[in-house]
C-alpha cells in the first residue's frame, strides 16, 4: 500500500492504528470527503483481527466472528465485503477428559459425559450453592460457583479462565463477571417468562447471534484488507511499517506526530488525530511528557497477551467444531481453532486441516520466548495427549506472537483509566478508540462502532466515545436494547420526525401493568380487612339467628363451637365467635397475602434466573 | 439488576379494585351456592323415619338467612342471588377496608 504525504489541506486527521477501528474511522471520514491518514505499526493491516497467511494457510488471531446488533456495523460488513461475507453456523464445545461437552449445558450429553455418578455429585452440589450461596460474593470463583454449582465451576470454569488471564479465579472481582447480568431488566425478564411461548424477534434474533454469525471468506484479514483499499481509492492514505514514535502536544492539541517509517523518519500534521495504539504507548510517546501521575496510571494498565501455534494436518476432518475449549489441566492449550470449519477457503487443500493452537501468555514468559520449534511440538504433543490427533499426522507449522491481545482489568486499572482520561480530556484534538485504544475489552463491532462515532465527531456531532456499551446495553441487551442504542447514539444529532406506532408497539406490554400484576400485597391490611369483614358476617348471621329462635338451625349453628371455644347461640357467645372469627380471618386474610407473595416473588426470581442464564449463554466466549 | 422500574416492582405494594373485587367474590359465592344445591338434588335425597323425602337438610339452613331459598333448582338460582349478593359485599367491603389501611400506613410512613 502507497501513500502521498502530499497534497493535504488544513482539515486532515491522523489515525494510528490500521486495525478494526483506525480503517473504520478512515472510511467513514472518507465517505463524507475528509482527508485520512492510517499509519500503522506493522506490515499488514488488520491489527488483533487480521488474517495471516502460511504457505496458503489462512489463519486468524484468535476467531473473530462477525457478529452484532448494531446495524450500521452489519451493514458496513456487508458494503465491504458483498459475497465474501459468508454466514457460518456455529459449533463449539468444550473439550476435557477425552469428550465434548455443548455449553450452554445439555442434560443427556453432560450426564453421559461425566458419567452418573458424577453428574449426581454436580446436582448435588449446584443444589447446596443454591440453598446456600458464597455470601459475600466477592470473587470470580464465588460467583459461578453460586449460580452452577463448586463442582461445575472446577471442571467447566475454573481450568479455562486462569489459562486465559492467568490470575487465579479466587482473584478476578466478581464484578468481571456480574457485569454481563447488571443490565438486564427484572421487567423485561418477567415479560419474556410469562410470554415464552410466543416466539419473539427478540428471542430469534438472540438464538440467531449464538447459532451463526457472518465470517470473511478468507478470514477477517479480507475485511480489513478490502477497507483499506476503499480508504486509498477514496483518496485516503493507509501507511504501513509506519511506528509512531512521537506524539507532539502544544497549547493542548496535538500538533503532529512522528513516525519513523520504514526507517525514515517524518513528521506529520493533522487538524484531528484519532488513536487506536494502545494507551501505555500512547501517554509514554506523547512530548512534552505528560504528568507523573498519568506515566504511573498509564505504567500500571497490563495486557494478556497470546500466541497461536499453527498446525497443518493431514487428515480430512479433525472435529466438527469451529472451535473447542480445552478444559484440561495437564494441557497449556487453551482453544483450539479449526479454520476450515470457519471458512473452506481458508485451507488450500481439503484433505488437509489448519488447527490453530491457542496459547495465553504474558510478554516475555517461558511461553512466549519458547523458540518456535519447541512451541510446535509443545503443540503437536499436547494434542496427542488430548487424543484429538496422531503427532505424526502433523505436516508443518508455524507460530505467531500478538503482543497486548486483551486489556486486563486488574483492581487498578479503573483507577488508572480515569486518571488518564481526566488528563486526554484536555486535549481537544485527540480521540481514542478501539480495543486497546481504549483499553476496553470489547468486540470488533464496539470498535467499528467508536471509531464511526469519533469520525462523527470529527464532522461536527458530540458523542461521548467512553460511553458506548458502558452499561452493556447495546451488545448484551435486548432488541430493544439494541434499537435504542441505534437510535440513542445516532438519534441525538438527527431531525425529529413523527413516527407511527408499529405492531411491536402495540404489543409490548406497559412496564405499569407488570408492576401492578405483581405488587405485593400488604399483608396486615388484607389480614385486618379479611378479619372484619367475618366478623361482621358472623355477628349478623348470629343476630338473625337469635332473632328467629329457630332451635334446628341453633343447634347446628353452635356446632361451630368445636372450634370457637366457648361460642353459643347467645349474646355473649355471639360476642366470642365475633373475636373468633375475626381472628379466622386474620390468620387466613395474613397467609393468603402471604403465599400470594411468595409465588410472585418465586415467579420473579425464576424470571431473573432465567434471564441470568440467557445472558450467560456465550460466557466462555467472553472469558 | 436493578433500575427505576425494577425498585418499583420489587417494592410496590399492590391496591385493590374494591368494585371487581366485590364483583368476583359474588359471582364465586353465587356459583358456589348454585353448584351445591344442584349437586345435592342430582345426588338425591333419603326418606326419614317419619316417610319425609328429605334432601339436603343442613344446606336448607341458609334459609334462615336467605328468605325464599330451598334445596330445589328454583332455590338454587334465588342461593344464587343471594350469595352474589352477600360475596359482592364482602368482596367490596375487603378491598374497602384493605385500601383504607395501606393508605393511612403510607401516610404514616411518609
Amino acid at each position: 500500500m502507497q501513500g502521498s504525504l502530499r497534497g493535504h489541506d488544513d482539515r486532515r486527521v491522523v489515525i494510528i492504528g490500521g486495525g478494526p477501528a483506525g480503517l473504520t474511522a478512515a472510511y467513514e471520514l472518507c465517505k463524507a470527503g475528509w482527508k485520512a491518514l492510517v499509519l500503522e505499526k506493522d506490515n499488514t493491516v488488520g491489527g488483533l483481527a487480521r488474517t495471516v497467511n502460511y504457505k496458503g494457510y489462512h489463519f486468524d488471531i484468535g476467531g473473530h466472528r462477525f457478529f452484532t446488533k448494531v446495524k450500521l456495523i452489519e451493514e458496513l460488513w456487508h458494503e465491504i465485503l458483498g459475497e465474501d461475507l459468508l454466514r457460518c453456523r456455529r459449533l463449539s464445545r468444550i473439550y476435557y477428559n477425552k469428550r465434548f461437552f455443548f455449553y450452554p449445558f445439555r442434560t443427556s450429553n453432560a450426564l453421559f459425559g461425566l458419567g452418573i455418578l458424577n453428574s449426581m455429585l454436580i446436582l448435588l452440589s449446584y443444589l447446596k450453592a443454591q440453598l446456600f450461596p458464597e455470601k459475600p460474593e466477592e470473587t470470580f470463583e464465588q460467583w459461578v460457583s453460586n449460580r452452577f454449582g463448586k463442582r461445575l465451576y472446577r471442571i467447566f470454569f475454573k481450568t479455562y479462565t486462569e489459562k486465559v488471564w492467568g490470575i487465579p479465579c479466587s482473584e478476578i472481582r466478581a464484578e468481571w463477571a456480574a457485569q454481563r447480568i447488571k443490565g438486564l431488566s427484572l421487567l423485561t425478564a418477567i415479560k419474556n417468562t410469562l410470554f415464552a411461548h410466543k416466539k419473539s424477534r427478540n428471542a430469534d434474533v438472540i438464538k440467531t447471534l449464538i447459532d451463526s454469525f457472518y465470517y470473511p471468506k478468507l478470514g477477517p484479514g479480507m475485511m480489513w484488507e478490502k477497507m483499506a483499499k476503499r480508504v486509498e481509492e477514496m483518496g485516503g492514505t493507509v501507511f504501513l511499517g509506519a511506528d509512531v514514535q512521537r506524539i507532539m502536544l502544544k497549547d493542548s492539541r496535538v500538533s503532529s506526530v512522528e513516525v519513523n517509517l520504514n526507517g525514515m523518519i517524518k513528521t506529520i500534521g493533522g487538524t484531528h488525530f484519532i488513536s487506536s495504539m494502545p494507551i501505555r504507548e500512547l501517554i509514554h510517546k506523547l512530548e512534552p511528557s505528560p504528568p507523573e501521575e498519568v506515566t504511573i496510571a498509564a505504567s500500571n494498565l497490563k495486557y494478556r497477551d497470546f500466541l497461536t501455534v499453527v498446525l497443518i494436518v493431514n487428515r480430512k476432518e479433525v472435529f466438527p467444531d469451529n472451535w473447542i475449549y480445552i478444559h484440561d489441566p495437564e494441557v497449556k492449550v487453551g482453544r483450539v481453532q479449526n479454520f476450515k470449519n470457519w471458512s473452506p477457503y481458508m485451507v488450500p487443500d481439503q484433505n488437509k486441516t489448519c488447527l490453530g493452537l491457542e496459547y495465553f501468555c504474558f510478554e516475555g514468559d517461558s511461553l512466549w520466548t519458547m523458540p518456535d520449534e519447541e512451541l510446535i511440538r509443545l503443540g503437536q504433543k499436547e494434542l496427542e495427549m488430548l487424543g484429538l490427533i496422531d503427532a505424526s499426522e502433523v505436516e508443518d507449522g508455524t507460530v505467531f506472537r500478538m503482543p497486548k491481545a486483551y486489556p486486563v482489568y486488574d483492581s487498578t486499572y479503573k483507577e488508572s483509566l480515569s486518571t488518564i482520561r481526566r488528563f486526554l480530556s484536555s486535549i481537544e484534538n485527540l480521540q481514542l478508540v478501539g480495543r486497546n485504544g481504549m483499553h476496553k475489552y470489547n468486540n470488533q463491532d464496539h470498535s467499528m462502532l467508536t471509531a464511526i462515532l469519533a469520525a462523527r465527531n470529527i464532522m461536527g456531532a458530540n458523542y461521548d466515545l467512553w460511553q458506548v456499551n458502558e452499561e452493556k446495553e447495546y451488545l448484551e441487551e435486548t432488541v430493544e436494547g439494541r434499537e435504542q442504542t441505534d437510535i440513542k447514539l445516532l438519534a441525538s444529532t438527527q431531525p425529529k420526525v413523527p413516527t407511527r406506532i408499529t405492531e411491536k408497539d402495540k404489543a409490548t406490554i406497559p412496564d405499569e401493568i407488570i408492576v401492578k400484576a405483581f405488587a405485593k400485597l400488604d399483608k396486615l391490611a388484607f389480614a385486618v380487612a379479611l378479619g372484619m369483614v367475618a366478623s361482621l358476617f358472623f355477628c349478623i348471621l348470629n343476630l338473625i339467628l337469635l332473632i328467629k329462635g329457630d332451635k334446628e338451625a341453633i343447634r347446628m349453628f353452635q356446632l361451630i363451637n368445636q372450634y370457637f371455644i366457648g361460642y353459643s347461640v347467645t349474646p355473649e357467645g355471639v360476642a366470642i365467635g365475633t373475636i373468633h372469627s375475626f381472628l379466622w380471618g386474620f390468620m387466613w386474610g395474613w397467609l393468603f397475602a402471604y403465599v400470594r407473595n411468595l409465588i410472585l416473588a418465586f415467579l420473579i426470581y425464576k424470571a431473573r434466573r432465567r434471564a441470568e442464564s440467557m445472558s450467560l449463554k456465550d460466557l466462555l466466549d467472553q472469558i | 439488576m436493578e433500575n427505576y422500574n425494577d425498585k418499583k416492582l420489587l417494592t410496590a405494594v399492590a391496591m385493590l379494585n374494591a368494585k371487581m373485587l366485590g364483583f368476583t367474590l359474588g359471582i364465586l359465592l353465587g356459583l358456589t351456592v348454585f353448584i351445591a344445591t344442584n349437586w345435592l338434588i342430582l345426588k338425591g335425597g333419603h326418606i326419614t323415619p317419619d316417610g319425609k323425602y328429605v334432601v339436603g337438610p343442613h344446606l336448607q339452613l341458609l334459609s334462615q338467612f336467605f328468605i325464599g331459598y330451598r334445596v330445589s333448582f328454583l332455590g338454587s338460582i334465588i342461593g344464587f342471588a343471594y350469595g352474589f349478593i352477600v360475596g359482592t359485599i364482602a368482596g367490596a367491603l375487603i378491598g374497602w377496608i384493605y385500601n383504607r389501611i395501606v393508605e393511612i400506613k403510607d401516610k404514616l410512613t411518609a
